[in-house]
């Protein structure tokens, strides 16, 4: 565990490195931000409530969002690809380490870093530029602080599953993009399922994806009733053993054969 | 001018001989290839099919229907496609600039910012290109569109001029890595801004937003000016139909401010050191 710890302290310590990058970041998405927030106004300009959501539910989901998706940040699959390409899996495999150990504690690292560098200004900016994001009924709270473990764990497996394939396919820049496509407008994240047709809807309940950010958003900002959430937390839950039996099962084939390029 | 043309004959030769070198490359990773085909179409059939979703729950967007919009989906993405094909190694120059790979472009008698872009020319952007152009043709058909001579005309302008915009703002983000010595990857934000902005009308948006985006950083250009135009749209800024000739304008403008930014920026490279 100690091994482990240290990787992630290393990481905090990089991830601080480079101040550019973090202001560049803030100011990034408090861009992308505000204008989600003004694309939502202009819509909820002529109604009130659409699918069950006011407007002002909606911006507090939009600044949420934003604030999650600093906790849904995956570098696994990128750093499968490049060791695999340059090689350095093969000495990495020989550390008394475990592989999938190391790029989680990585992950988790750079994370910390960002609650600090990326969530907190994002929530601040949030809250003084578009309103304060309080929470519908805080009694949720230990749900929704569940629910976002579950959701971050969901993220990573998937993740990693997708990196997985860099072992046999080498170069999955793609990949990784479908995967990004498949998340950013399948989870929710940036327009709820609710507005979806229902039959699109109930496909997507059924996907892992929408536990991802639509689960811990709705119980945050208080849509639907108690029992229908801890359901929906059901599935989600359900999902995480299947995706972490999917990453046992696959983890354990593709580590015995690694074709290395270079290196 | 006979050695001028001779000059761009030399480059004319150089890049068809990249872009079959680039076809070679991405033959090498098949799963890589399958990835792309699905990957760009999906990113747009599904960005797509919420605008739908997005008017079937609202209503108008901004005034705009839901054939107006389609049409203005349609034209943005043709043109966010050929800025992929030509322009999209402006997202990845801090890489460059970090690891010191401008050396190789300097070392060589062809322009810095013409090799970094057609060395590296992206083919796969073509499969942006086809949802793109399925997307425009069924906007025009809904709107009913009458395709006059002026009206190809437009839009052939609009698509140079903007593809330039896009491709000059890639450039001056980029560039920023020469000042900041970072490799930071702004690629992600930039599209899901851009996403935003000429996605939809920027109508929709307050006054002091719709001021940046015309004047400060000329997205309004991209699509919404000379879509509104096109389909005689009214807005409170600018009307008529030569905004499409605006867009040109603004692109080339765009295009040689960048070129100036990159070029100043280039002066302060000095490699990664060993």
């Amino acid at each position: 565990m100690a091994k482990y710890l240290y990787i992630v302290k290393t990481q905090i310590i990089k991830s601080l490195t480079y101040e550019f990058n973090v202001y560049g970041n803030i100011l990034m998405q408090t861009i992308i931000m505000i204008t989600s927030a003004y694309f939502w106004k202009a819509l909820y300009r002529n109604q009130s409530v659409v699918g069950g959501v006011d407007e002002q539910s909606m911006l507090t989901y939009i600044i949420i969002s934003s604030a999650l998706s600093v906790l849904m940040f995956t570098n696994v699959e990128r750093r499968i690809e490049q060791s695999v390409v340059k090689g350095t899996v093969a000495t990495d495999m020989m550390k008394p380490v475990s592989l999938f150990g190391v790029y989680f504690a990585e992950d988790i690292g750079s994370i910390i870093a960002l609650l600090f560098q990326n969530m907190l200004p994002i929530l601040l900016i949030g809250g003084l530029l578009i309103k304060i994001p309080g929470m519908a009924d805080i009694h949720d709270l230990p749900l929704f602080i569940l629910s976002v473990i579950l959701s971050f764990l969901i993220n990573w497996l998937i993740a990693a599953l997708f990196g997985m394939l860099a072992f046999t396919a080498v170069n999955i820049d793609a990949l990784i993009q479908v995967k990004k496509h498949l998340l950013r407008l399948l989870s929710g994240s940036i327009i709820p399922i609710w507005f979806f047709p229902e039959g699109v809807a109930n496909v997507l309940k059924a996907l892992p994806f929408v536990y991802i950010y639509q689960l811990p958003l709705s119980i945050y900002i208080g849509r639907g009733d108690r029992a229908e959430q801890i359901a929906q937390m059901q599935i989600q839950f359900l999902w995480l053993i299947v995706l972490f039996a999917l990453f046992f099962a696959i983890h354990h084939r593709v580590t015995r054969k690694v074709m290395v390029q270079g290196g | 001018m006979i050695k001028a043309f001779r000059e761009l004959g030399h480059y004319l030769d150089v890049t068809l001989q990249v872009i079959k070198m680039a076809v070679m490359t991405i033959i090498e990773y098949p799963a890589n290839i399958a990835g792309w085909m699905i990957s760009n179409p999906l990113q747009f059939i599904m960005g797509f099919a919420i605008i739908k979703f997005v008017v079937e729950s609202f209503g108008e967007v901004g005034g705009w229907n839901y054939g107006q919009l389609a049409f203005l989906y349609g034209l943005s993405v043709i043109s966010h496609a050929l800025s992929m094909i030509f322009f999209v190694q402006g997202w990845f120059m801090g890489y460059y600039v970090i690891e010191g790979e401008f050396d190789r472009y300097l070392t060589r008698p062809l322009g810095v910012l013409y090799q970094f872009f057609f060395t590296n020319i992206n083919i796969f952007g073509i499969t942006d290109l086809i949802p793109g152009i399925l997307v425009f043709v069924y906007g025009c058909v809904k709107c009913a569109v009458h395709v006059t001579p002026l009206f190809v005309l437009q839009v052939i302008v609009t698509l140079i001029g903007a593809t330039l915009i896009r491709g000059g703002i890639y450039i001056f983000l980029g560039s920023t890595s020469f000042h900041t010595r970072s490799a930071t990857d702004f690629g992600q934000y930039t599209q899901e801004i851009m996403d935003k902005t000429t996605m939809y009308p920027i109508s929709m948006y307050p006054e002091s937003l719709q001021f940046i985006l015309t004047y400060l950083i000329p997205i309004g250009w991209v699509s919404f000016y000379p879509v509104s135009s096109m389909l005689g749209i009214e807005n409170n800024i600018y009307n008529g139909m030569l905004l499409p000739f605006v867009t040109l304008l603004v692109g080339i403008v765009m295009m040689c401010l960048a070129g100036g930014y990159f070029t100043l920026g280039l002066a302060k490279y000095e490699s990664a050191g060993n």
